[in-house]
Formats: structure tokens, sequence, C-alpha cells
């Protein structure tokens, strides 16, 4: 913390950090001093000149916002010299202006205009020259139109770009007078801009101004301003939505909220068409004869429940399951596994977390006794080293990736492991590049090399590892095994560069690993988490700030529905099922008799798939899922859903899925809903209901209520959301001390036990959850794939995501300006590899696996190894799960999405 | 007459080839060098200090001075850096290239000394990109100078190492002002930085830096070759040392003269250059180029020094001596220096982008008047005050020397 | 003649300098100078960045903040003509003229024969014997028509 001290501004005394922002010591405190090229989250720059001041003993006029405060210093803001010298810039800036204006963006230079009294021409001291200025106008981003003739070249596009987004895409070209912003050489969509709109944002003037409705949009006629949480992955953006007949008309990042502080990425701006799409399901439908008839709620909910209790009564309570949703609120996954454990009497509730980070929450809760993440987001920039592993994290989580991005500049180490080429590995100091799935090899190297060069916290082991040293002998023992030789002979990284990647990380102050999906989504996902955990305790890079480990979660809402007990095996807040006391209290806390309550675990997401297609399951319930394009091994999960009695879909449009439902339930989206979600980082945000569902679509957790009171069972009565938080965090300690009111504007990192409990930024400072209160070391050998390329099948496909679609595509794909970046499925082919198979960029090819096959477009590049190849998983055309196979990590039940066995042929 | 002058930075001139280190050693070079090495560096700044040496770039800081701050500012790892400022780009100026081109090894050895005496690990040479021979020479001299141990690892047996290289410019007067010269050499597009912090706490990559002029360097082993005192017997109370003099315009004999500060416009043109052509006539001069002022005859007998001139409300600048003549069209030439600022302005602040371009618009216009020309200076007076750089504010000299004194050519 | 410097021959040139940015500007005049049309062209931009890890626009941004540096092609010769204030007192004017009327040449154009581009260039040093030019890296002063026809026959 910087000191405290006084200055004065024309004569009123005013305190301040010393070293801070002027203008902004200024403005905080009352001073109207304009500027337009200042921006309190960018380095000042001083070009626009309207902020001058007087400083005592200083001699002229002084740009305030490039002045650090001192004690003592006596500041003019205003006098007649001083407005008169204001007036004059601006009537400058005028000069080069063109003024027109269509009230789609919000001017800050108008008001200016009108403040020195310069609206009138006859007022103005200068003629306009602007017309004979260069205009370059460039339309070519889907996102946003420039014109250099409403562009006062003030920079705060080009330093939003590069130090907020850390991208730097933007730069002025020519100079003097005819400069302009320009981005590529003269083509923003020829450029490296992804569209985050950070540059929209942030310019005072609408010479960037945004596309979607430029033409009906007039800001001033805004029907409401909503703040929610973005509805895409787990950062948990907080958003600004505008709306307009019930319409979102725009978003923008609210300022000074953590996590994002005002950023966004081209998903959460961009991408909320969805809501408004023609396409959303407005009624419910039952399917009669094949064919899908609209009926009323009355209709349906009778005819769900009965359904439901037909075939509990028939086959028993262990016929049923239910898919909970990342996609729906806390109240909404809350209601939907209390749904599942009093109505359907089981606790066969799973959701999408299986698919994504089950094997890295596994290995968690095992090693650390919690699954989440220990970091804030925030600590991705300050934290002395950043590794990060199987995650693209710019593509996939743009925001914590800006975070990243200012760290580096700000002399950051990064060290990135991935087998394919990810956009951070341009900012890396290292990039480690193993085969697919030798992930356990190469972290066993690792350990092996801290081991051997000592750099290992040997005080950390001895007080915070179960065990202490002797466990750590049992890893040393272990590891001694992976030789940096055997090493390289098993991942093909180069000795050299395994040896700066370990003493990067282990000599580092701090360190913080970020773990993707590339770790988890295989069939030893839970051990390479324990290797990376077994890597994390002996350098004592974890339990203490700016140290640990991190799963950035991919839905917005991952972390939620895990945390309130959309689980198989846990209620609420990680309290397991299988023990009688939990149940006694979760049971009075409902209102229900414990011996009701199921005490056996419940099948996890692929194993009630199987259990489909093995003809124990009957019915399912699936709230906001699309498991047909999620699930591994397609064609397996379409013959198990084919095989149920009873489906009941209840989403917001129609899915892969739907298409085999028999009954199909409306639901409100992420944008017509309150409630809470979860974070990355844990911290509970909330939603607010920005527009109305369309039709007769209805909240999730009251569709849930309904049927279960249809089916005679009275899961509570609620009048809205923050009823059902409240009991909640009843129910889970981990949110005892969180209400809606005290998440009004700022979020709050669970745990937080009681009212005065401030949340938890970094989790283990003091100890690890586990009983003992240490960690564990579980140390873990690498294995070979079983499934291995062969004649029939020589390639390996590993698959991911971009930054423009999302997941099964059903959102991302309604907008049109996502789309206009990315639409199109592609399998990345080493250069190599597509020299043997006659292949060449653009061509179209056939993918084959064991399991099915599909047809794509070949992209050579060597962002893959020789022998592997890249599909991004997001369009149906192209069904990267069709290839996928069905074995599953025996301890998480992941499924293997990262790793089959395929081979390309020209069509 | 010219002979019997002093010389520093063209003593070399002519007498010796440039590419050859063995014809500067023979004539005197390295032997300020030497002595510096077994000196400390204090030593040596005190002695720069006291022999009154002011920057030559234009802006006349005391240079000891301002060696003494690079010196005294912390620096992250101890690195501290020498940069030359050899983007001679003022029009009317071109005494730096002549030193680059017959005398390069000279502003080597002054990059040195004082590279020691900040303990500075590296130097950059930044040279403007149009002047290939300087280019050329600078490049052969470094090379050299590596080879026989004047450069890199302990420079001739003292322990002291200093890497030297050169950079270069391409196109853009701004880049002579010493904050943006750094930007540039950072890679960068020619913005002006905001001051403070100057080059000697913040500098290149943010480490302090020293950043001379070539001529200023040039003076640099002399000093300490013969001692401050020797140096201050040279030039005003004032103005210590030689000055290069760039005389351009319809004169005998124009070129770049190395001659006492204090000398007279007229000893200068009549004596040295030997007066006007034949058949011009003498009317005045604009002195520093286009950033400095006009003046008539009555300066004639005004000795060229820094106080002497200030106190006139002149400049010396650069060292650039334009002369007019009677048949000069001032307006014509106003419009170029007006044209100049136009195209070197960076745009960066306000002011200078709009108001470089409003200045030129009005100077073109074809009957000027009074209420132009008070509009003209109020304008130029505004970027003074309001400017981010130095450039912003030099219209200002030049338009109102000529309206003080050939308002009516105008 | 070869009208391209290709993507190798840039990448060679690259190579000579480590991807410090102080080696920028220097590495875009070795390679403009390297381009038989005198230019920077689009693959020099696309791969100058890659060198130095900046992006499109910074690229671009740098190029065409330096009058020196050319975004379009330019003649075999490039004839730099100063307008100084100097200069131009020396009769700068007259010598644009005359390459107007005997070379068909404006400042900015190339001959069709893509021999020779006129540019004017701000104060080239060389004030005590304007008006002057520069053809390629050759100065050439107290420039008047004699002069002129001389050096441009020399070069066709």
């Amino acid at each position: 913390m910087s000191k405290i001290i006084e200055i004065q501004i024309d004569s009123k005394v005013v305190k301040a950090a010393e070293g801070s922002n002027l203008l902004q010591v200024a403005r905080d405190n009352g001073f109207d001093i304009p500027g337009l090229c200042y921006h309190k989250k960018l380095t000042p720059t001083g070009a626009c000149r309207l902020c001058v001041v007087k400083i005592d003993n200083t001699p002229g006029l002084i740009m305030s916002c490039t002045v650090p405060v001192k004690e003592g210093m006596k500041i003019t803001a205003f006098d007649e010299e001083l407005e008169q010298n204001r007036r004059h810039t601006l009537s400058y800036l005028l000069a080069e202006h063109n003024e027109e204006f269509d009230d789609s963006y919000e001017d800050e230079i108008r008001p200016l205009i009108k403040r020195y009294n310069l609206e009138k021409p006859e007022n103005r001291p200068l003629k306009p020259i602007w017309q004979g200025i260069p205009r370059v106008v460039d339309n070519t981003s889907p996102v946003l139109t420039y014109d250099s003739s409403k562009c006062i070249r003030c920079f705060r596009c080009i330093k939003a770009c590069d130090e907020i987004q850390g991208k730097g895409v933007l730069s002025f070209a020519d100079r003097g007078i005819s400069k302009y912003i320009v981005a590529g050489f003269g083509e923003w969509f020829n450029s490296e801009c992804d569209g985050c709109g950070e540059c929209i944002q942030l310019c005072p003037t609408g010479a960037i101004v945004e596309k979607p409705f430029r033409e009906s949009l007039k800001i001033s006629e805004i029907d409401s301003k909503v703040i929610t949480t973005c509805p895409y992955c787990g950062v948990g953006c907080q958003t600004e939505i505008f709306v307009k007949n019930d319409t979102i008309v725009r978003v923008d990042g609210v300022d000074d909220v953590s996590p994002n502080d005002g950023r966004l990425c081209v998903k959460g701006r961009f991408g909320y068409q969805y809501a408004n799409s023609k396409k959303r399901l407005t009624h419910p439908m039952i399917k009669r004869n094949g064919v899908f008839e609209k009926v009323s709620w009355d209709e349906a909910l009778d005819f769900v429940s009965s359904k439901f209790s037909e075939i509990k009564q028939k086959y028993g309570s262990k016929s049923l399951a239910g898919y909970s949703s990342a996609k729906c609120s806390n109240e909404e996954n809350y209601i939907f596994q209390k749904f599942i454990r009093i109505a359907f009497g089981n606790n066969n509730v799973d959701y999408c977390t299986r698919l994504c980070h089950a094997s890295t929450v596994t290995a968690m809760l095992k090693s650390f006794g919690d699954g989440a993440g220990s970091n804030s987001i925030e600590d991705f920039e300050t934290t002395d080293c950043l590794l990060v592993t199987g995650n693209n994290i710019i593509d996939t989580h743009p925001i914590t990736a800006t975070y990243v991005k200012r760290g580096k500049a700000a002399g950051q180490k990064i060290i990135v492991i991935d087998p394919k080429w990810t956009p951070l590995v341009k900012y890396a100091d290292v990039w480690l590049q193993p085969k697919l799935a030798t992930d356990v090899a190469l972290l066993n190297g690792l350990i092996n090399i801290i081991i051997e060069n000592g750099w290992i916290d040997k005080n950390f082991i001895e007080n915070r590892v179960e065990g202490g040293m002797q466990a750590f002998e049992s890893l040393k023992e272990l590891a001694s095994k992976y030789t940096p030789e055997k090493t390289e002979e098993i991942t093909g990284v180069s000795k050299e560069k395994l040896y700066e990647a370990a003493k990067i990380y282990a000599t580092a102050k701090t360190a913080m690993i970020a773990t993707g999906m590339g770790m988890s989504q295989q069939t030893v996902g839970t051990n390479n988490v324990f290797s990376l955990i077994n890597m994390c305790l002996i350098t004592g890079q974890i339990g203490k700030e700016l140290c640990g480990l991190n799963p950035p979660r991919g839905q917005n809402n991952v972390q939620g529905a895990t945390d309130v007990g959309a689980s198989p095996v846990n209620y609420p807040g990680y309290i397991p099922v299988t023990n009688e006391d939990n149940r006694k209290k979760v049971a009075e806390i409902w209102k229900v008799p414990f011996e009701s309550l199921d005490p056996k675990p419940g099948l996890t997401t692929i194993e009630i798939m199987n259990a489909a297609y093995d003809g124990e399951i009957k019915a399912m319930y699936i709230m906001g899922e699309n498991p047909v394009v999620t699930d591994p091994d397609r064609h397996h999960t379409v013959e198990a859903i084919k095989k149920l009695d009873f489906l009941v879909v209840q989403d917001i449009f129609e899915t892969e899925t739907t298409e085999f439902a028999d009954v199909i339930l409306p639901a409100a989206s992420l944008y017509e809903k309150d409630g809470t979600v979860v974070n990355s980082d844990r911290r509970v945000l909330r939603l607010r209901k920005a527009i109305s569902a369309p039709g007769e679509a209805r909240q999730d957790w009251q569709i849930c209520v309904d049927i279960a009171e249809r089916m005679g069972f009275k899961i509570g009565s609620y009048n809205s959301p923050e009823d059902i938080f409240a009991e909640l965090a009843k129910a889970a300690p981990i949110f005892g001390g969180i209400t809606f009111a005290r998440i009004e504007k700022h979020g709050i990192q669970w745990p937080c036990y009681d009212e005065n409990h401030p949340g938890t930024s970094t989790l283990f400072l003091e100890k690890f959850n586990t009983e003992s209160g240490k960690a564990k070391i579980f140390p873990v050998d690498y294995k070979e794939q079983s499934e291995t390329p062969n004649t029939n099948y020589p390639l390996v496909m590993n698959s991911g995501r971009l930054l423009y679609q999302y997941h099964s595509a059903t959102m991302s794909r309604k907008s049109k300006v996502l789309n206009a970046y990315a639409n199109e499925a592609y399998i990345i082919i080493n250069p190599e590899d597509a020299v043997k198979l006659g292949l060449k960029d653009g061509d179209k090819v056939k993918v084959t696996s064991p399991r099915g096959s599909l047809e794509t477009t070949a992209k050579v590049s060597d962002e893959v190894l020789k022998g592997e190849t890249f599909m991004p998983w997001h369009f149906n055309e192209a069904p990267v799960n069709a290839l996928t196979r069905n074995e599953i990590d025996p301890m998480s039940k992941i499924g293997p999405f990262k790793y089959s066995v395929v081979r390309v042929e020209r069509v | 007459m010219y002979n019997s002058f002093p010389k520093i930075s063209l003593q070399r001139f002519g007498k010796i080839n440039p590419q050859s280190i063995e014809d500067y050693s023979a004539n005197g070079g390295f032997v300020g060098l030497k002595k510096a090495l077994s000196l400390s560096p204090e030593s040596i700044i005190d002695s720069i200090e006291k022999s009154g040496l002011k920057g030559r770039g234009g802006a006349g800081f005391p240079v000891g001075l301002k060696q003494k701050y690079t010196s005294g500012s912390s620096a992250e790892n101890n690195i501290r850096f020498v940069v030359c400022n050899a983007d001679e780009g003022e029009p009317g100026t071109f005494k730096d290239r002549m030193i680059m081109e017959t005398d390069p090894f000279l502003l080597i050895e002054g990059m040195i000394i004082s590279a020691y005496t900040i303990q500075a690990t590296k130097g950059f040479v930044y040279i403007r990109g149009e002047y290939y021979a300087s280019i050329e020479n600078i490049k052969n001299a470094i090379k050299i100078c590596y080879e026989k141990g004047f450069l890199g690892q302990n420079i001739c047996g003292s322990g002291y190492s200093f890497e030297l290289d050169i950079a270069l410019g391409a196109g853009s007067y701004l880049c002579g002002e010493e904050l943006t010269l750094l930007e540039s050499l950072e890679g960068k597009r020619g913005y002006p930085r905001i001051k403070p912090p100057f080059p000697a706490e913040k500098g290149l990559w943010g480490l302090p830096t020293l950043v001379n002029n070539v001529e200023t360097f040039s003076h640099i082993p002399f000093i300490v070759e013969k001692g401050h005192e020797e140096y201050s017997k040279i030039g005003t109370e004032g103005s210590k040392g030689t000055k290069l003099f760039c005389v351009s315009g319809n004169v005998t004999n124009t070129g770049v003269y190395e001659l006492p500060m204090g000398i007279t416009l007229k000893e200068l043109i009549f004596d040295i250059a030997g007066g006007m052509k034949e058949g011009f006539e003498f009317k005045g001069a604009l002195l520093g180029g286009a950033a400095g002022t006009f003046i008539d005859s009555s300066f004639l007998d005004v000795p060229l020094a820094y106080e002497t001139l200030k106190e006139k409300g002149a400049t010396l600048g650069s060292g650039a001596v334009i002369i007019i003549d009677d048949k000069t069209n001032l307006k014509e030439m106003m419009i170029s220096i007006l044209s100049f600022f136009k195209h070197e302005s960076c745009g960066k602040c306000v002011p200078c982008r709009i108001g470089t371009t409003l200045l030129y618009e009005r100077i073109k216009k074809p009957q000027l008047n009074e209420n132009d020309f008070l509009w003209m200076q109020t304008q130029a007076s505004y970027m003074v005050k309001n400017s981010l750089c130095p450039l912003g504010q030099s219209p200002d000299l030049p338009i109102k020397t000529v309206v003080k004194f050939f308002k009516n050519d105008l | 003649m070869q009208k391209e410097l290709n993507k190798e021959q840039i990448i060679s040139i690259l190579q000579k300098y480590s991807p410090t940015k102080d080696n920028i500007l220097k590495c875009l005049h070795e390679l403009q100078d390297a381009h038989p049309q005198n230019y920077i062209s689009k693959v020099i931009l696309e791969e100058t960045a890659k060198h130095f890890k900046l992006t499109k626009g910074q690229i671009f941004g740098i190029v065409s903040y330096y009058s020196m540096f050319s975004l379009k092609p330019r003649g075999r010769y490039l004839v730099r003509l100063c307008k100084s204030p100097v200069c131009n007192m020396l009769g700068a004017k007259s010598v644009t003229e005359y390459f107007d009327s005997k070379f068909n040449l404006k400042p900015g154009e190339t001959t069709t024969d893509g021999m020779f581009t006129l540019e004017l260039a701000e104060c080239l040093g060389r004030c005590g014997k304007g008006p002057s030019m520069m053809i390629n890296r050759e100065v050439v002063t107290e420039l008047d028509s004699k002069k002129i026809d001389e050096i441009i026959n020399t070069k066709k």
C-alpha cells in the first residue's frame, strides 16, 4: 500500500495515494477536468491535451493525466486561462472531427462541446478541416466499423487492445494529420483481431462502433441495462446487458468488478443472439406417432410425471436417472438434484463435469480434499511463473488469458505443455510438446530433474505433506525411472527443454498451474493430475499466495453445479451421500424422512448411458444437456437413448438429443433468469433477468418443482431463486455466509462459512481439506494407451475447442457474428503426414476410427506433431464423438476425448 | 584566418583517411581515451562539468550535469546506455555528417569515454537513414575498434567493457528529439514520450541513458586530454568551446566552419566564408534551422553564443546559418518551413497535429494581412504552451521573427 | 529480371538479425534495399512481423510511419529531391519542374519503364551546395539541368 498524502486542488485539501494519477485523483474528488485520451485502465498518453492544470512552482501548463501526485502539490484545476486553453484545444479537435452522430454509442466529445459552448458554428474559432483529410473506413470486421473521420487519435483503442487484452492488434498507420487506426495491413478481418470489442468499449467518439444493431440502436432510448454473469465459459465475466423491446441489443463489460474488470471476449460481447433466436423452444411438446405436437404445460407436466411414476413403479427407482446442467443456475441445479434424490429416490444425477474435469476433481479431492481451483483469476497476472498444461487458455478462457498476457508483459515466466500449438506458445518461455497421452511420463521426468537438482522444498514436504519425507521417498523412487533420456524417449521432448521447464517452475518464487481438458480427458486423466499434484507438492508451489493448481472451468456454472450437489456421490457442499449423519442432516433441511434418501452413490454420466444401453435405466430427465454431441462414442450414445422407454429433455433449443425425446420442455435461458452461478475461482456471482423467456418457456426450477409435485413429492415451496439460495446456504456450509445482498455488486469466493467471513481467495493457505489437514502424494506410473496407432488406423486424433464456438454450439452457432469468424469443421494434419497421404490444405477428407467415420476438410499445419491430428468438436456435421471411444478413466469415469486412433483418406 | 582558430571537432578534417585507425592514432587519436581509462569516472564527469560544455544538438543543456544525473540514476542490474544522436535532420544543418564522414573514430572515442564515466555497458549510434557515407564510415570504424580492442571486453586492458552498435533512422525529423529517438531505437513508431522521466532516469528500455549529439561527443576527448581549463579558454563567458556553423545560402564559400563561440555573424560570413556571392546582397539569416529564428542585418555584430543571442530573442540551435539575400522569396521559405513541420508532426498530440496543418494552410493564403499574422502567432503561442514535445513548439520562433523582421515580404 | 524478393530470401536476411526490437529498422532497410522494386512488400511485412513477434498492425504502423519506407513498388532508381527551405531557396522547385517537363516524372510517380521514382525529401543535409538530390545512395549537389541529364543518362 502506498502512503496517503495530501495535495491541494483549487485550495481544497485532498487525500490520495502517493504516486497515483493526478487527473484521476482530481476527478475522484469532484473536479471534472475534461480529458479524452485518459482512461483509468490505461497508461497515460498525454495526447488530447485537454486535462491541462497548473502546478505551483512548475512552469507552464501541465497535462494532469501525466503527473503522479506528490505530497504538498498545489494544483489549479480551473481558472480562466485553463478553461480558455481547453476550449481552444477542443476547437482544434472539432476542426478535424466529423460530428455526424447516430446515437448508437456513448459519445464523450458531445457533452464537452456543450460545456464549452461550441455547439454553434459561429462560436467556433476554427473552420472545419476534416473534409480535407483522407478518410479511411474499414468495414471488414464482422463486429465493428472504423471511421477515421470520427477518430480523435487518442490511443485508447490501441492501448485497450495492447494493455488490457494483451493482443496488440491495433496501431496507427501513417503520421501527422493523416494518421489513422489500422488492424492487420489495413483490413480488420485479415488481422489478428479476434473480435473481443475492447476497443469499441473504450472508444470515446464513435470512431470504432459496434456493427450489430447499428442501424436501429439508439442508446438514449434503451429500455434497461441489466448486470448479469456471461452465459458462456467458466470465467464468470460480469456483463451489462442493453435491452430494447425485450431484445438484447448490446453487451458491455462491467468495470471495477472481478473477475473481468470490464473485459469481455467475442462470445461474451457478441454471442447473445441465441437468446432472441426464432428457433427457441416456446411450447412444451409431446412426441406422438413420431411427430412433436405442441401441448399445454398442464398436459406436459401430467404426462411427464405420470410416466416417471409409472416406470418407477414398474422397474424400481434405480431405473430412473437425470442429467443436470452446467448451463443452469446454482438454484436450479440444487433443485434438480433434490428432485432426483427425492422424486426418483436415487442418486443418479450427474452432468457434463464428468466429461471435462471429473478426473482433475477426483485427483484434487484425494490429494487436497478440495476439487476446486486454489487461486483467484487475478493471480494469473501476478504469479511469477505460470505452467499451462493441456489448456488452450487464450481460446477457451480468453479473459483469464488477458491476465496471463499482462503478467507476461510484466516479466512473468510461462511454460506451456501441449501436444498441439496454441496461441499461448507465442508468449511462452518454454513450450514442451509431448506426444499425446504421455503426460505422466513427462511430469515424472520433470519431477526427476527437480529432485536430482535439489529444487525440492523439504520444509513444505515435512510440514504439509502426509507422510513427509517418507512419502517423498516413494515418489523419488518411482521418478528415478524417468531419467531425462527415458522421458525424452517416451515423450519426444528434449532433455534440454525438460530441464529448462523444471528449473523455471521449481525455482520460481511463486508458481501456479492451469490444467485443462488435455490433461483430464484421457483414460489416465486422474493419474495425469496426480503427477501434476506431486510436482506441485515437492516444490511447495501450493499452500501460499500466488501458488496452486487451477482447472479453468468450461461452462459458466460447471463449478457451481457440483458445489450445489449435482453429483452422484455428494450432497450440496461436497457432503458424501454415503454417510448416515449427512443424510440425516440433509433430510432435516429437506423435511423428508432420512430413510427415503438413497445411501448408495448413483451412476455417473457415462455409467448412466451404459446402463441405458444395457436396459437398466428406463427413463431419463435431461435438463440443458446435449449428450448425443457431448458424450464419447456417439453411436453408442444414440443406441442407448433409443433404448429408453421415456426421455424428457428440457432445453432452450431443439438439439441433437431432443430428436430422441418423448417430451420436450421449453426453458428460460440464462439471460432470462435470476439466481447465482459459481465461476472457476469459486466466486458466487449473480444472474439477473434481462429479458423475458419466449412464449411459454419457464424457469427450470419451477418445472422441476411442478413435476415433483405431480409425482406426489413436495420438494419445496419457493417464491424466488433467493429463497432457494437461502436453503442451499443452510445445506452447504461452504456457502453458509453468502446471501444475495452480500453479492449484489461483488461476488464472494467460497468457502464462506458465515456472514462475517470475507470469502477465500486462495485455498490451502493454512491446511489442506483432508482429514489430516495435509496433502497426499500419489506416485503414479506411465501407462501406454490400450488403443495405439496401427496399419488400419495410423494416426491419433486429438480434439478441442475454438474461441468462436462453444461446446455443442447450440448457443454460439446462433450468432451470425461468431459464425463469421469460424463456422467450419476441419482436421489438422502435420505436413509430413499430408505428403504421405497425398493431401493438401482444403482437401475434403474422410476420417474413420474403429467407432465410426465423418467427413471434413483437411488443414495442413505443423501445429500438430507427425502422426497426430486435431479436430474442433463443435460442429455437428463433423461430429468428433462419432470417432471417440467409450473406454473410461477407471477412477473418475471420464471419457478419452483426446485420444482416438483414426485414418484419414481423401474423399 | 579560419585556420588560426582552435579546432576540436574538425581537428583532423581532411588530414587523415577516415577509414584508417592508424591515421587517427598517429594524429592524436585515443590519447583522451587512454587517459580517461586511468582516471575515475567521477573525476572525468567533474572535469566535463567544469569545462562548461553544453549540448550541441540545439537545446544547450550542460553535458556534465546530464552525465552526473545518468550516472546517479538507479539502474536495474546496473545497466546503462549511451546513445549518440546522429539523426541530423534540422534543415540547414550538416555538421554531424561532416564529423562522421571525416573523423568517425573521434565520435567513437568520445562515446567510449562518456560510456566509461557512467559505466554504460552498451551504446548505439542512431544515424539518419539517408546518411549512407556516415553509416558506412561508422560501421567500419566500430568494426576496427573491436578488432583493435577499443570496443568490446576489457578495453585497452582497463577491465572496462563496452559494446557499440549502430541504429538507423528511416526518415523522421522528430526522431532527432531524444525521447522520440529512443522510441525509434526500440523499433517503434517515432512518438515522443511523456517528460519526465528524462533519459537520464528512464531512457532506452526504461534504463538510464545518456543521449548526446555527435558534435557534443566529439568534444569529450579534447576535454579529457587537454583539461577543462584549456577547453574553457575557448568561447565566451556563457558559451564555452568551439561550435560548428553550417553556412548555406548565396554565400561564396558555404560549408561547415568550426569557430569559437562568440564569433559574430559578420566575421563568419564576410571574413571567413568569403562574403555574398556576386549579385546577391545580404539581407538577414535564419539561425538554427527551420525551428530557428530569423534575424536581420542588425544582428551582424551580435556574438554567436547562447547567452548573447538569447538576450536578443534569437537562438543558435543546431548551428545552422541560412543566409537570406535580397532575392530570397521569404514567403516560399515560410511555406517550406511550415510544410516541413506539418509533414514531420507525428500526430500524437492535438495542438501539433492540427496546429501544424492550420498554420500551413494559412501561410499559403495569397495576401496575408495583420489579422493573419496575429492569428498565426496566437496559434503558435498556444502550441508552445500545449504541445507534448518540441516539434509543436517549433513554428513559434520562425513565425514570430519572420513577422518581426520581414513582414512585408510575406 | 527478378521482380520480387521471395520468402526464402527474406528469411535469410531476417536470420542475420537477432529478434531484439532495436534491429527492426535496420532490418527493414536491408529488406527494402534488397527488394528489386525498392519497397516493403506484403511478404516482407508478414515475415518481419513473425521474426520480431509483432502483430501485422504493429509492423504496418512502423513501416508507414517512416518516410524512407515505401509500401508501394518503386523504380530501380529512387530519386530523392531535397525540398528543404534552403534547397528551395536555391532553386529546388525548378529542378522538380525540370523532372516533369523533361522526363514526365512528378513527385510520387514512377516512370513507365519502372526505372525511376521521384520523391521529395526533407533536408538531405547538403545545404551548403543546394539544390541537391540523391539517386539511390549517390548524392548529387548544385543541381542544374545538365547535371540531371548526365546522371539520368548514366543510369538508363
